[in-house]
């Protein structure tokens, strides 16, 4: 339509309300083809109404929805090229495994062979040659997820949406398939829209994550830059572990924002914003980016603490440091098992870059 | 439990056993003995009372006519049951409920007043008493029990079935037809035989509605009142081994299908 020819689906400004609940407010995204975009949030954040609207299956009270260039916003399902993997993933139980590939090729109207051949071709892409003859309910949880993924990617969509597909396996097998479905994306090289409330499946598929709350995205970028640089409390919080730091901007040294917090200066850094002196802040860093000193460090940004408690957790142990004489001014952060013990009543020296104290906008 | 409840408790239920069974062994007793009078003692046994039966073209044509009206009636109350039970399920509206009391009523209307009002219908429409107005008076006795049953089964069915189908590439027909109705299928099976069952049984609104041409109840009700004969015994017998076996079959089939499906 434009020269955007790598945008595969524009979701334009798109609201959809239940009653009095705005589940999606104003959200504007475009995918890339060829990403593995996740939505990411809790429950009722809008993720879930978001793909339902991709697949036709709610539609929107206003915005549209363009799929490669075309309008679909009041496309019925079975007129759009996207295809889904359901949660439960509602394989036909009645059809065995290859009539259950081959409905979405016989309802395309393609000819037998070319079913024949197209259905051999992913059973065969997904492991499932042998299950062909059977019916889901001789599977494994494992193998109907490839099941449902199949038949997914059968019709060949141009975007394949995945509606928390891997809540229904145990932890162990959720592992493997993270993996696998990461490595289907690469090898098809399909646009794949995900949807999960699982941060650790988010951050070890995605080239990108849109965190979504109530209806609204929070942030939108590859798990790095949510996981090292959130732009929102939200952010923060619901990906990993953190600490926060409330404070009042100071000033500015050598690119780096100042802030006092609890009477002590820290340096942090804002990515997305730039708050003025002045203004109250919270500021979100990693308990990994904490770096411990048994003894006082050269570094003038070196702040002293006090260790308030310890949990030994194997290879690290995560200690509680108290700075200044505040009550609620801690910093938790995590230490090789070896270094900790060379801590000397209690007393250690934390430093961190900058860069890894994000200032947060809200 | 102590030893003498337990004795009494076996005793009860082979008191039902009996009650129930005793009936039925008799009538079928009675149409092997060799005499026109039904009673004990029996002196002599014969078959010739089932070949007389056989023979008798007026018993296998009044048995063939119920079995057309009892295939037309199954027939026609599952098309309308399902279709009741699929609109009726998934929709949200004004006075369903209203609506779904009505449709329900035939099945617990005594069937003595259902089959006078039908009479009184069919009169005022001008359709004349016979096979249409016995198959239609028996279809809305028994759509009830289809829309019944198919709602039931629509129940568990998971919305995502649907779902999958429309997004796989088909429209809602086909979505029903190649989705929705296989998932049914076991719920069909068990409400078509047992709509047979009801049809073939019904002698009231038989009664009403039939024109000249008597259904097989009918014909029953009109031999007894010539008297008593093994014949009948004989003709129940057939009707009581033929109902058992379809009967066994459908239980034995509905419990096939529903292996196949996840609820």
């Amino acid at each position: 339509m434009n020269g955007d020819k790598d945008t595969i689906v524009h979701i334009d400004n798109v609201t959809k309300r239940f009653g009095d609940i705005v589940a999606v407010d104003r959200l504007d995204m475009k995918i890339m083809a060829g990403e593995f975009v996740t939505f990411l949030g809790p429950s009722g954040c809008g993720k879930s109404t978001t793909l339902r609207m991709l697949g036709g299956f709610e539609t929107p009270d206003e915005g549209r929805i363009v799929l490669d260039g075309v309008d679909v916003t009041r496309q019925p399902p079975n007129r759009r090229n996207v295809n889904m993997v359901f949660q439960d993933y509602a394989l036909f139980p009645h059809m065995t495994v290859g009539q259950n590939v081959a409905f979405g090729l016989e309802l395309k109207g393609k000819s037998r062979p070319e079913i024949e051949r197209r259905t051999d071709e992913l059973l065969d892409f997904l492991q499932l040659s042998g299950f062909r003859d059977r019916t889901p309910d001789q599977l494994s949880g494992g193998q109907r997820q490839r099941v449902a993924l199949a038949r997914a990617l059968a019709p060949d969509p141009k975007l394949l949406l995945l509606d928390e597909p891997l809540g229904a396996l145990d932890a162990k097998l959720r592992g493997q398939v993270q993996i696998e479905l990461k490595d289907i994306q690469k090898r098809t090289g399909k646009t794949f829209f995900f949807v999960t409330h699982d941060q650790e499946e988010a951050l070890t598929m995605s080239d990108r994550i849109v965190v979504m709350n109530s209806g609204k995205v929070e942030q939108s970028g590859t798990p790095e830059d949510l996981y090292f640089r959130p732009a929102s409390r939200f952010v923060a919080e619901f990906i990993g572990e953190t600490n926060l730091i409330e404070g009042k901007v100071r000033g500015r040294d050598k690119g780096a924002i100042v802030i006092d917090w609890n009477g002590v200066d820290v340096r942090g850094a804002a990515h997305d914003h730039q708050p003025s002196e002045g203004d109250h802040v919270t500021a979100s860093l990693r308990l990994e980016n904490v770096i411990c000193h048994p003894k006082k460090p050269a570094s003038r940004t070196a702040i002293e603490g006090r260790v308030v408690s310890r949990l030994f957790k194997g290879s690290r142990t995560s200690l509680d440091i108290r700075i200044g004489e505040q009550e609620d001014a801690v910093i938790r952060a995590y230490m090789d098992a070896g270094n900790a013990t060379q801590i000397a009543d209690d007393l250690l020296w934390i430093s961190w870059e900058a860069e890894r104290l994000a200032v947060l906008r809200d | 439990m102590t030893r003498h409840t337990r004795i009494l408790m076996s005793v009860i239920y082979w008191a039902f056993v009996i009650y129930l069974f005793v009936p039925l062994a008799l009538m079928v007793t009675m149409g092997f003995k060799d005499s026109k009078f039904i009673g004990f003692p029996i002196r002599a046994w014969t078959v010739d009372w089932y070949a007389a039966v056989l023979q008798d073209t007026q018993v296998m044509s009044v048995f063939g006519y119920s079995m057309a009206i009892a295939i037309a009636t199954t027939l026609l109350s599952l098309i309308i049951g399902t279709w009741m039970a699929a609109f009726l399920g998934p929709n949200k509206f004004r006075g369903k409920a209203i609506l779904f009391a009505l449709a329900c009523l035939p099945a617990v209307i005594p069937g003595i007043i259902s089959a006078i009002a039908l009479r009184i219908f069919a009169r005022l429409i001008e359709l004349e008493p016979g096979m249409l107005a016995v198959i239609l008076g028996h279809t809305v006795h028994n759509v009830p029990f289809v829309a019944l049953v198919v709602m039931a089964r629509l129940s568990t069915q998971p919305k995502s079935h649907i779902e999958a189908a429309r997004d796989l590439g088909a429209d809602s027909i086909v979505a029903f037809f190649r989705v929705t109705l296989p998932y049914l299928k076991p719920a069909l099976v068990g409400a078509g035989i047992f709509c047979m069952l009801l049809s073939f049984d019904d002698f009231v609104r038989a009664f009403f509605l039939g024109g000249y041409q008597p259904t097989l109840p009918v014909l029953i009700f009109a031999k007894l009142r010539s008297g008593m004969s093994p014949e009948i015994n004989a003709i129940s017998t057939i009707v009581l081994i033929m109902t058992a076996i379809l009967g066994l079959w459908a239980e034995r089939s509905m419990r096939r299908l529903n292996k196949g499906s996840p609820q």
